[in-house]
């Protein structure tokens, strides 16, 4: 992008600049975002995301995921604070920033009328990619998201999944530096879950794609990003790799459910070493322990010796599930009402097609 | 740009070939407005039906007729030679108009962000929506066109009516098709959703074809009428075209109006061209 009146010193400074900053492919320094005024969606937020990392965001709905994505992807502007991605700053160089990313929008946005390769053409061609590089690419994207065998088949015939896998390749038949996937699974079943994840990973793992991406699958983090940073409404509230978040939440749970009995255990399973809490709903314990495998033959020893026989027994590790309700207060399966409306409206959009 | 331009034009217009649904009734109506409005609106078939049980001798009735047909009608042949300009012109705005309803979905469905979010010059998604409504607008005019030349009693083109009358013809119909797409590209771009754009689009449609001559002469309008529908683009876009189709050669009197119709729909697609592509600038800005 050409800045007019800008002194000539100007564009070297910013090239040191890049160099200094190379490895961090997305910086956010207090990010906030007010709608008219009001609306705080995003309230101060920082952080950064380095060359061929994947980064997630996980939210709920409503939790300020997209709005900032929107504003990495030069689509909504800066209330306060700054942000570069690929070492344009976002606000001052949007041209550069849309030259260096790919987008995978939540919505669906190839066109129904045309076939999937002209869908990935289009693409091309809008991102200055054109003939036989463009034809190439496109290919390529088609084999690598199994859709070799629809290339020529009108996006009207494709299922969601299919869909699906159209939009991430149609966000990376330029070569982004940076890829932003919005809720990349969303409404999809499990087996196709999966597959996106498998290629996202075989992107990041065999191109060193860095990708930035909105999730509310904790699944999804789990599997597909080296560092998470969970946001509600509009606060970083924690960020690390899945595993040491899960690590901050203190370990395993056990759930033990005895025989109908007069005793009560629940003293008894505080005492055992390492034990850090025990909860107790009607014949059900839950006990919080960083190891199951150290501790289990003394509990299952002690609740035998008490005279009470054990119903059932299992044990969870740690899940980012817990993660999130341990810092923000509430399940993400509160959200699962709010989900299937934006599935609803989701459906009304493809029917309006 | 021009490039960006294209691509997406093309991708537009490529949808819309595709998709029958949207082609055919655009063709249906072309065909309504020219026979229904030709058949119904015809006020010469007043005098040739007979003025039944009047005393006033045929003669005069037909003397009546003619000065009529010569004043109202310019001399036209047949009330279609005289309204086909007219109704190109309303073609013209219905599908401007209205044609906006796919740059709404666009917006809906979220193809205009990933329009957004790529490397295009904000100018070539405006033009792109001037250009594919133009063209889809410009190949109803010319079948609408072909459709009156066909039907019986339909448009009859003076004898010496050549091809460049027929491109000045066009040329007329083109300068309102790209301002008028101009403006309601920028309506379209800057509204949220199908519901206020069918409001807006209402709201002016009906006022600038009642308040230009397209379908009566402005010489029966009230005064005030009258100033309106004379600085009307589509009054000047119509006048215009209906010199040519009614006359062909044109006269030395006759030939400045129409330089003076094209001039002002010039000035009128260079104006409306600039605020249509500021509104739309600001309507593609970030939120």
């Amino acid at each position: 992008m050409i800045t007019r009146g800008e002194p000539p010193f100007y564009s070297l400074a910013r090239s040191l600049c890049q160099l200094v900053n190379m490895t961090k492919m997305i910086e956010a320094e207090n990010l906030t975002k007010v709608y008219k005024g009001k609306v705080k969606a995003v309230d101060h937020i920082s952080f950064s995301v380095e060359e061929g990392e994947v980064f997630g965001f996980l939210g709920p709905n409503g939790a300020g995921k997209t709005t900032t994505i929107k504003m990495l992807n030069t689509l909504a502007t800066i209330t306060e604070g700054r942000a570069s991605v690929a070492g344009h700053d976002v606000s001052r160089d949007p041209g550069g920033v849309r030259d260096s990313i790919g987008v995978v929008p939540q919505e669906l946005t190839a066109d129904d009328e045309l076939k999937g390769i002209e869908n990935l053409m289009l693409a091309a061609r809008l991102h200055h990619v054109s003939g036989s590089a463009a034809r190439q690419r496109a290919e390529e994207l088609l084999k690598l998201v199994d859709l070799e065998q629809a290339a020529q088949r009108k996006v009207r015939t494709y299922s969601g999944g299919m869909r699906r896998r159209l939009q991430l390749a149609m966000g990376l038949v330029h070569m982004p530096k940076v890829l932003f996937l919005d809720e990349p699974t969303l409404g999809l079943d499990i087996q196709t879950r999966e597959k996106m994840w498998d290629y996202i990973g075989k992107l990041n793992r065999e191109r060193g794609l860095t990708v930035f991406m909105t999730t509310h699958y904790l699944e999804e983090a789990d599997s597909l990003c080296r560092r998470v940073a969970i946001i509600d409404k509009g606060v970083i509230k924690i960020s690390g790799s899945p595993a040491e978040l899960k690590q901050r939440v203190g370990g395993d749970v056990l759930t033990l459910e005895l025989a109908e009995s007069s005793i009560d255990l629940t003293d008894f399973f505080r005492g055992v070493q390492d034990v850090s809490e025990v909860t107790k709903t009607g014949q059900v314990y839950r006990i919080k322990l960083p190891r199951t495998e150290k501790a289990l033959p003394i509990i299952v020893e002690g609740v035998l010796k008490k005279g009470t026989q054990i119903k059932e027994i299992s044990f969870t590790k740690p899940t980012l599930d817990q993660v999130f309700l341990e810092v923000t207060g509430k399940s993400m399966r509160d959200e699962d009402a709010s989900e299937s409306d934006s599935m609803v409206q989701n459906f009304m959009m493809e029917r309006a097609r | 740009m021009i490039t960006e331009t294209l691509v997406l034009s093309a991708r537009a217009l490529k949808k819309w070939i595709r998709n029958p649904a949207a082609v055919v009734p655009g063709l249906v109506t072309s065909i309504f407005y020219i026979v229904l409005f030709g058949s119904s609106f015809n006020p010469t078939s007043l005098f040739t039906s007979g003025l039944v049980g009047s005393s006033i001798p045929p003669a005069i009735i037909a003397q009546i007729q003619a000065t009529i047909t010569q004043q109202a009608f310019g001399g036209a042949p047949t009330y279609i030679t005289y309204l086909t300009a007219g109704v190109i012109c309303l073609i013209l705005v219905f599908n401007m108009a209205f044609g906006g309803i796919d740059l709404v979905l666009d917006r809906q469905l979220g193809f205009l962000n990933t329009l957004l979010t790529a490397p295009i010059p904000r100018a070539a998604i405006f033009l792109s929506g001037v250009v594919q409504n133009l063209v889809k607008a410009m190949f109803l005019a010319l079948l609408t066109f072909l459709i009156a030349l066909a039907i019986p009693n339909g448009l009859e083109l003076p004898s010496g009516f050549g091809v460049v009358d027929f491109v000045g013809v066009f040329l007329a119909f083109a300068l309102l098709g790209l301002g008028l797409s101009s403006v309601f590209t920028a309506i379209a771009l800057s509204v949220r959703s199908i519901d206020s754009l069918v409001a807006i689009v209402n709201f002016l449609t009906l006022p600038l074809i009642f308040m230009s001559n397209a379908l009566f002469p402005s010489t029966s309008f009230p005064e005030w009428l009258r100033a309106i529908a004379d600085v009307n683009p589509i009054s000047k876009a119509n006048e215009a075209a209906r010199l040519l189709i009614v006359n062909g050669t044109l006269s030395s009197s006759q030939l400045s109006t129409f330089t003076g119709d094209i001039l002002y729909l010039l000035g009128f697609v260079v104006v409306f061209g600039l605020i249509g592509y500021l509104a739309a600038r600001k309507a593609l800005s970030a939120e």
